[in-house]
């Protein structure tokens, strides 16, 4: 057997200290595909490990904790001219020779068109430079298992105490990529932590949420998370009818950024889908096509949304915490004061179908949305406002129209009237029918830009999608229909 | 040396069984405890239940009150029979082939009424020690001074049992390359077909086929002395047309979607989806005749908001049993367990609404069973080693039962007593693999179908004003209770004919006013079944399910613009 990273790679994963694989481990699983190759051409692995700490509640206990961890071992074997893949979660010397005979044995097919691997599908021009952002924290490695009961106990406690039901879910991530690109090798390790719960009232008739994400555990407020859940579960019970109809809303900052899910998933990483870009008229960027020269006009350098917004992310912002991927762009400003300034694509398929060649990629993903001028607190927001609807968050926003970006999901877990500057009652939820961009421009006032719930929900998906938005005050938000599940 | 530069047509002369065997991967190693580990036997080697024991020695010794563990070993082959036809530059990272194969061990371990689990990919002596021992560790710690009752009614000891879904071909035993061949030639032909009917209209096409096949091997040793092995398979097989009206290019604004219904997800193997080429040909010659085509010739009419009795083809009738019966039906999730993941439930006092509360119409029957041949959720043994049984949900309108596992059977405990049951749990705990701790999930569902040999055309004929419905994709809301479903198929009837196509709808509905406005249901020969996913718990997870049902007309549903603001 060749250099067998058999005894190493298991007895590691098994151990305390290999929750998560080391750099020095990816690199022998590495360089064990690569021995096992035949037939020439290109070994290109990806190598991603990952632990898991869990802990769930329901009705005030806690009903599962958990220590998970797995690997997945993805290797593409680029032989004559094409490509295959193959993926196992086995480190021995047997189940690489495996997975890399497997990928040989599908490019022989011959079906696939050889494709540099790596993060954009083409090779860069350019030797890349992994961002240097630690998204590493001690805090979220080393929560353990007794810690993490104990802050269940603690978050379950004021619930019960008030003859409320709690459920929620912690977690605490640990995790670590090895790619290849270009024959260059980039290993990230990083964590990722969150905390989420519901408390309901034992009637049904009250609903409050709360929910943190972020790579530092230590950075997660539980007690803040616990006080607003029972406080929204509170306020919210026993709701009244409101017409649908056209409201003045404030929108906390976990509604704007479920509002803007499916824009900003639009704007940074549009699928690889033909047609659908703005320069091939797809989307709601594209402005109008150019007859004479056979182009469609984008809407870059045009304004978007309101004057006062800007949508933007950078490696260094310390409140976002994005995981740094070789050849991301450190600094991206999409959105600046409203002028549309950056659209992103994959590369192979901006170079293929665009024609545009950009070596660096914007951050998947995470964002900052920020105002420019002041910013106005949420009870500000309330004191200001003669007729209007308090939102907490939204649930199942879908995509209607690609163009306009109009949506329709529905309200959940709190939602108030506001009279008179004043919150005078909790209202059965609604169904809404709205474009983000239509939200984006009847802006009326903004917060200060908060962290909001967004985890990475399945852990073979190595990565963190943090990010930061501020509460918005919005006119004439159109509520289409009254919904009333709570 | 020789590499695997195998040619197609070498692959294809070699017959299929010596193609798919040089195609799998070489089996993954396990570590049985001997001086070098070894290649994975097949599931029912002793080798396989000495680890299995090992984890549960261990967990007992740790502590635990109960435990038990789940090894599982996955091959999942996706199988892309668009590729070819597709240009190189349009979606680069589309492969024909994408094969995975894992190996996975959890352990489940209650200690004072807490769970403890732990999962790992190793398959070691060693690692079911550690695993055992961690699972008790995560489940002492939570205790914290409170008591939680658990209560696991006693189930049948099964020692060395071994069940295997049915298949007519192993999809792991088929060539790719052979499936790759008949999906691209299938694909072409419906092209071909759509190109020929509707030039004259201006409609470009294309279609779409997908085969996913996934096998598992699994064993399951408990505390209580079970040990059972079982192997599944499940074929996800997807055909669907894409179309637009009037371009040059697909226009995803503008973009008609129809899946063909006869090919779904199902627990079978190749045969779900691989007919002969003739049969194939002729279910897509039909299913063009008598969808697509009578459909576009059809004028487009524009919504008119309104209420309208409404004829819903089998699939979708099947999807709303899924979505607003089978989920809500769920114990856990009706008493508030999952409140922070999927929601909850408008059974929102499951032990009270038992046996009483009115689910429908009294022609609404829906059996829940994990034994349906070919069923997506059936099994011989669930995740706890429970032999499920078949169980009635609802009974004329009224809500029955529940889906239980062994912990939740026992909260329904005095309603079981009341009608004389036995506590029993119905075997509904499960998980995609060994890494997930096992939930509650939605099993087979049948809804009963009506007594006269109504089918969706002679159900239309009834309406003389109205809306029939071919499709829809629901999105319910937290509690299962209000529906809306986006751009439906759905076609204005007058006079029992479908006169127009109605763009740009939507419907709302609400799941008891929908299911307590049943007017008619199809006979017995329009059922048909259908594979549907669901997803709960947090961390996430996700198994599958089948539902058959027949079409059914129901009264009233509201029809709105789903565009207005």
């Amino acid at each position: 057997m060749k250099g067998s990273v058999y005894h190493g790679g298991r007895a590691l994963i098994g151990s305390e200290e290999g929750r998560v694989l080391s750099e020095t481990d990816c690199g022998k699983l590495a360089d064990g595909l690569a021995g096992f190759a035949q037939g020439g051409g290109k070994t290109i692995p990806e190598i991603v490990s990952w632990w898991q700490g869990e802990l769930r509640w329901g009705r005030n206990r806690v009903t599962l904790a958990s220590d998970r961890r797995d690997v997945r071992i993805k290797v593409k074997r680029q032989v004559l001219g094409t490509d295959g893949v193959a993926t196992t979660n086995e480190t021995d010397d047997a189940s690489l020779e495996g997975v890399v005979r497997a990928a040989e044995r599908i490019a022989a097919m011959g079906f696939n068109p050889a494709q540099d691997a790596g993060a954009f599908g083409a090779p860069p021009p350019v030797a890349l430079e992994a961002p240097r952002t630690v998204v590493w924290s001690d805090a979220t490695y080393n929560l353990t298992p007794k810690a993490r009961a104990e802050i269940a106990q603690a978050l379950v406690r004021p619930a019960e105490a008030k003859g409320l039901l709690s459920a929620g879910y912690i977690e605490v991530r640990a995790g670590a990529r090895l790619q290849i690109i270009n024959g260059q090798r980039f290993y990230v390790p990083y964590t990722h932590a969150q905390c989420s719960m519901t408390v309901r009232d034992p009637q049904g008739t009250g609903s409050g949420w709360a929910g943190d994400t972020n790579y530092d555990w230590a950075k997660i407020d539980t007690t803040a998370l616990t006080e607003q859940a029972l406080q929204k579960a509170v306020a919210s019970r026993n709701p009244v009818a409101l017409e649908p109809g056209r409201y003045t809303v404030i929108l906390e900052p976990q509604a704007v950024a479920d509002l803007l899910e499916i824009l900003v998933r639009r704007m940074l990483r549009p699928p690889v889908v033909p047609g659908w870009a703005a320069e091939d008229g797809g989307g709601p960027f594209a402005k109008a096509k150019d007859s004479a020269l056979d182009i469609w006009r984008t809407k870059l350098g045009s304004q978007v949304v309101d004057n006062r917004l800007t949508l933007s992310a950078d490696l260094a912002d310390p409140n976002l915490g994005i995981l740094p991927e070789p050849g991301m762009k450190p600094v991206v400003t999409w959105i600046d004061r409203g002028v549309l300034t950056g659209l992103d694509y994959w590369r192979s398929y901006a170079v293929a179908q665009l024609g545009l060649d950009s070596a660096l990629r914007s951050p998947a993903l995470s964002y900052r949305l920020s105002g420019n001028g002041p910013e106005t607190s949420i009870p500000e927001m309330i004191a200001t406002t003669k007729r209007g609807v308090l939102v907490s968050r939204f649930w199942e926003v879908r995509e209607l129209a690609l163009k306009s970006l109009l949506a329709s999901g529905m309200t959940r877990d709190g939602l108030w009237l506001i009279e008179d500057g004043k919150i005078t009652k909790p209202v059965k939820n609604f169904r809404f029918t709205e474009s983000p961009l239509f939200a984006l421009n009847q802006l009326e006032q903004f917060g200060k830009p908060e962290r909001v719930f967004r985890p990475v929900r399945s852990p073979d998906v190595p990565g963190l999608t943090p990010a930061v938005v501020p509460a918005l005050k919005v006119r004439d938000f159109s509520f289409t229909s009254m919904a009333d599940a709570v | 040396m020789s590499t695997t530069q195998f040619t197609r047509r070498d692959l294809l002369k070699a017959g299929s069984t010596a193609v798919a065997l040089a195609l799998l991967p070489r089996p993954l190693l396990a570590d049985f405890g001997g001086p070098t580990p070894v290649p994975v036997p097949p599931i029912e080697d002793p080798d396989v239940k000495k680890l299995a024991l090992r984890a549960i020695e261990a967990a007992r010794s740790a502590g635990a009150s109960y435990a038990d563990v789940r090894l599982t070993h996955t091959y999942d082959r996706q199988v892309n029979g668009n590729s070819l036809l597709l240009t190189e530059t349009q979606y680069q990272n589309l492969l024909p082939l994408v094969d995975e194969e894992t190996m996975h061990v959890g352990v489940r371990a209650l200690v004072n009424g807490y769970w403890g689990f732990a999962a790992s990919p190793i398959w070691s002596p060693d690692e079911m020690a550690r695993l055992a021992q961690e699972a008790v560790n995560q489940a002492q710690v939570n205790g914290l001074g409170l008591v939680r009752a658990v209560e696991l009614p006693p189930i049948p000891k099964v020692v060395d049992g071994h069940w295997s879904t049915p298949v007519k071909r192993d999809p792991f035993q088929v060539s790719p390359l052979e499936m790759l061949d008949y999906m691209h030639s299938i694909g072409r032909y419906g092209e071909l077909r759509l190109d020929r009917h509707i030039e004259p209209y201006n409609f470009v096409a294309r279609a779409w086929f997908e085969y996913r096949c996934v096998m598992q091997d699994k064993a399951f040793a408990s505390t209580e002395g079970s040990y059972l092995t079982q192997r599944f398979y499940r074929s996800h097989g997807s055909l669907q047309v894409e179309g637009s009206k009037g371009y040059k290019n697909l226009s995803h604004d503008d973009l008609h979607v129809h899946p063909a219904e006869f090919i779904t997800t199902v627990g079978e193997g190749w045969e779900s989806v691989g007919y002969d080429q003739a049969t194939m040909r002729e279910k897509i010659r039909q299913f063009y005749e008598e969808v697509l085509i009578p459909e576009l010739l059809l004028p487009k009419q524009s919504v008119e908001v309104g209420r309208y009795d409404a004829v819903i083809e089998a699939n979708g009738v099947a999807k709303l049993v899924s979505q607003t019966l089978g989920r809500a039906t769920e114990l856990d999730r009706a008493l508030g367990y999952e409140a922070n993941a999927g929601g909850t439930s408008y059974i929102n006092d499951p032990l009270a609404m038992v046996g009483n509360y009115q689910m429908g119409a009294e022609t609404l029957t829906v059996t829940a069973d994990r034994s349906s041949p070919g069923g997506c959720a059936t099994v011989q043994w669930d995740d706890e080693g429970v032999k499920p049984e078949d169980y009635t949900l609802i009974q004329n309108g009224v809500l029955t039962d529940f889906h239980t596992t062994r912990e939740s059977a026992s909260w329904l405990k005095d309603h079981y007593t009341k009608h004389q049951r036995p506590v029993r749990s119905h075997g509904c705990a499960a998980a995609a693999t060994g890494r997930e701790a096992p939930l509650t999930h939605v099993p087979n569902l049948s809804m009963a179908p009506g007594k006269e040999s109504l089918d969706f055309k002679a159900m239309v004929g009834m309406l003389k004003s109205g809306i029939a419905i071919k499709d829809i994709n629901p999105t319910m809301d937290f509690q299962c209770l209000n529906g809306w479903v986006p751009n439906p198929q759905v076609y204005r009837v007058r006079d029992g004919k479908c006169v127009a196509r109605i763009e740009g709808a939507a419907l709302l509905f609400r799941a008891p006013e929908l299911w307590k406005g049943i007017r008619a249901l199809g006979g017995p020969d329009s059922v048909r079944r259908f594979g549907f996913s669901s997803a709960k718990g947090e961390p996430a997870q996700e198994t599958y399910h089948t539902v058959a049902a027949p079409p059914a007309l129901f009264q009233q549903l509201t029809l709105i613009d789903v565009r207005r603001k």
